[in-house]
């Protein structure tokens, strides 16, 4: 393998997948950067096998030439070294060359650098993009549903399917659901493809993958492509790929759980109530379950307290726009609700309650596409 | 890197088990192979797991050269998890990151396998967290467990696994060997018995801090039988100094136990099977001093010394421990 190319594209492609790399891996051949030069270009590759990056250089771009002089041919390098070595290097031009002795050549100006690489059959087979299974979303939906969902996802091991957020297509809808079992978090859009083959349901992604992928993808116009596999998910721009992992199971059924009426509904200015529960949560913050309570008042009012006999007590007011329905007093942990309310962009959310004991549910006014459901505790 | 046919000369019941449930598909979940050193567990391990990934397979051997068969034998392939002892034992947290790795889909294939090596050191933890997942594996999941003591394994898990048994080495065969590599009949009869393994005892017989190990035991020996009141300072001052680490002090342990086999072999007239044939005096001497039942209780001690440093008591405790044990 033999190629010229520009450092500082090169030093971006490896800032990219070195995202991936991660120093504690049971894998040998992961400490490694696999480095593939095609006709087209070259294509870095950083995995740590639950997340893996690719960054591709075009030969040519806009007329632009990034690439010169390629041989065909791949290595895997030393992530450790690699890097510094081509952020350090004198021109603006690297050559890269490698021997079939697995040995590679780094040369710019006067620098010379030889290193030993591995052989890159060793490194883990990525699949190949399946054209068929694959849709297309403008980067910042993408990175919304990402953050109004992730959160939610479980962190401790316990059930290890619900760490991930499921993602399910129906009736030309996309659906993003997390959930730790205390509290759930959804956001739906409509997805019109003309591809008939789309076909999933069921597909589980790691939390831990999209948070890694909502840092990395810009917050712009452009497009990013999604692609299903058998056992990878695929998320494609112009010159960046990232693959995750798949959770292996079955999501639980989560529709059921969605109460489909209400016996109390508050209609009430998002940031008001956010900051009151927050608030709260202040002196909740030394109890147990950061249990705030909710009581409905008369004239549309709404009394949140808390409670924490050794510290304190708070009493908050909030004015809500309507109050309707039955009288209600619930207790809930505020870190839930405000997570919750964070991620609501509208000014005003319509919070739907079905009894003290039952889950309630918040949504955007006039927004179907984000719900929000979380369980009330138990206080005596 | 070995192929069925080389095992077969040594492990012919094993290989035969094996390849015949290959060729008929007929792969368990769950295997525990269980042999002593050198007879080729991991050798077994890695052919097992690569009949499962190989595409390439003619009968039951696999092709050796394609991608999988390649990064199975280098530990790189992907699908393929390996578990060994860190420190002393397999720990609990080490268990909890293959059951995370299971709940992910596999990155190349849906067929996932794991290599426990010395399974018997898993910590009681780490034992009963693998249950759960040895108990209902995900769908294509396969587990090999090696040990050198299947008995040292929790039951419930040695009875959710097929156990592979081979047999031990013929020792005369390795024997002869290694004479024929230049070493002299009384070493090669006692590297034999301790590595079992042609290179291991290669690399002993080249080995100085084993040279010198010898002669600290038979050392120890002759002040056990004239010079007792010196002997736990000798343990103190010498011993313990050049058995430094517990792997060390196994080898020193296991020198002693063959020593006094072979004191009880004089004792029964057994003269062909000694070890230590060059201090062959040195033995007479001991079997006069020690009687057959001194001798079969130093025996014990001397093992259930070296279990006691498996379960991590102190090396000195053991030691003196040892010693006075087996002063008369």
């Amino acid at each position: 393998m033999r190629f010229v190319v520009q450092r500082d594209l090169l030093i971006e492609s490896i800032q990219h997948v070195m995202k991936a790399i991660s120093s504690r891996v049971t894998i040998p051949i992961l400490t490694g950067i696999k480095i593939e030069a095609s006709k087209d270009g070259i294509k870095l590759t950083g995995s740590d096998s639950d997340i893996s990056i690719e960054s591709f250089i075009p030969k040519e771009e806009d007329g632009i030439i990034n690439v010169e002089e390629i041989e065909t041919g791949s290595i895997v390098v030393q992530a450790k070294y690699f890097p510094d070595i081509i952020r350090k290097l004198p021109l603006k031009t690297v050559e890269i060359v490698t021997d079939d002795q697995f040995q590679v050549t780094i040369l710019s100006g006067g620098s010379e650098f030889h290193l030993n690489g591995q052989d890159a059959v060793e490194y883990p087979q990525l699949p190949v993009l399946h054209t068929d299974n694959s849709f297309e979303l403008k980067n910042d939906l993408l990175k919304e549903l990402i953050r109004q969902t992730v959160f939610a996802v479980s962190t401790v091991e316990t059930r290890p399917i619900l760490t991930g957020v499921n993602m399910r297509l129906e009736n030309d809808q996309l659906d993003f659901v997390a959930t730790d079992s205390h509290r759930l978090a959804s956001r739906k859009i409509p997805l019109s493809t003309e591809n008939d083959q789309l076909d999933f349901d069921n597909i589980v992604i790691p939390g831990k993958s999209l948070a890694e992928l909502n840092k990395i993808i810009d917050d712009n116009e452009e497009t990013i492509m999604i692609s299903v596999t058998e056992n990878q998910i695929l998320f494609q721009t112009k010159n960046l790929y990232f693959l995750s992992r798949l959770l292996d199971g079955n999501y639980p059924e989560t529709s059921r759980l969605i109460p489909d009426q209400s016996k109390t509904t508050v209609l009430t200015k998002t940031k008001e109530l956010l900051q009151a529960i927050d608030r709260a949560s202040l002196l909740a913050k030394e109890n147990r379950n950061n249990v705030v309570k909710l009581q409905t008042k008369a004239n549309n009012q709404l009394e949140i307290s808390s409670n924490t006999p050794e510290v304190g007590q708070v009493t908050e007011e909030v004015t809500t726009d309507t109050i309707e329905g039955e009288e209600l007093k619930i207790s809930f942990s505020a870190k839930y609700m405000i997570d919750a309310l964070k991620i609501i962009q509208e000014d005003r959310v319509k919070i739907e309650f079905t009894g003290a004991m039952r889950p309630f549910i918040i949504r955007p006014m006039d927004n179907e596409q984000i719900l929000q459901l979380i369980l009330p505790v138990r206080t005596y | 890197m070995k192929t069925w046919n080389e095992i077969a000369s040594n492990q012919p019941i094993a290989t035969r088990i094996l390849t015949n449930m290959i060729e008929r598909n007929r792969l368990s979940h769950a295997y525990l192979i269980q042999g002593q050193k050198g007879t080729g567990k991991k050798a077994v391990s890695i052919l097992l797991a690569k009949s499962f990934f190989c595409k390439n397979q003619i009968g039951s051997e696999p092709c050796h050269s394609c991608k999988d068969c390649v990064r199975i034998d280098s530990g790189n392939h992907p699908d393929v998890h390996h578990i060994a002892p860190e420190g002393a034992s397999i720990k609990k947290e080490q268990i909890a990151h293959l059951q995370k790795e299971f709940t992910y889909t596999g990155l190349e294939s849906n067929q996932k396998v794991y290599i426990i090596t010395e399974a018997d050191k898993m910590t009681t933890n780490a034992a009963n967290r693998l249950l759960k997942f040895l108990e209902e594996p995900s769908k294509k999941t396969a587990a090999i467990l090696t040990t050198e003591n299947a008995h040292a394994i929790l039951d419930t898990i040695r009875s959710r696994c097929q156990l592979i048994a081979l047999r031990p080495l013929n020792t005369n065969q390795l024997e002869l060997a290694l004479i024929e590599k230049g070493l002299s009949k009384e070493n090669a009869r006692l590297f034999t018995v301790l590595t079992n393994d042609l290179q291991a005892a290669l690399a002993l017989d080249q080995d100085d801090w084993f040279a010198q190990a010898r002669k600290l035991m038979v050392q120890l020996i002759e002040m056990l039988q004239t010079n007792i009141e010196e002997a736990l300072l000798f343990i103190q001052k010498q011993w313990l100094l050049h058995f430094s680490d517990r792997e060390q002090l196994k080898i020193g342990l296991d020198m002693l136990l063959y020593w006094y086999k072979d004191v009880m072999y004089l004792h029964i007239d057994e003269n062909d099977q000694l070890v230590f044939l060059s201090y062959r005096e040195n033995i007479e001497k001991s079997a006069m001093y020690w009687s057959k039942q001194d001798t079969t209780a130093i025996l014990y001690a001397i093992m259930e010394a070296r279990r006691h440093l498996e379960q991590n008591v102190h090396p000195t405790l053991v030691m003196e421990k040892l010693t006075l044990q087996m002063q008369r």
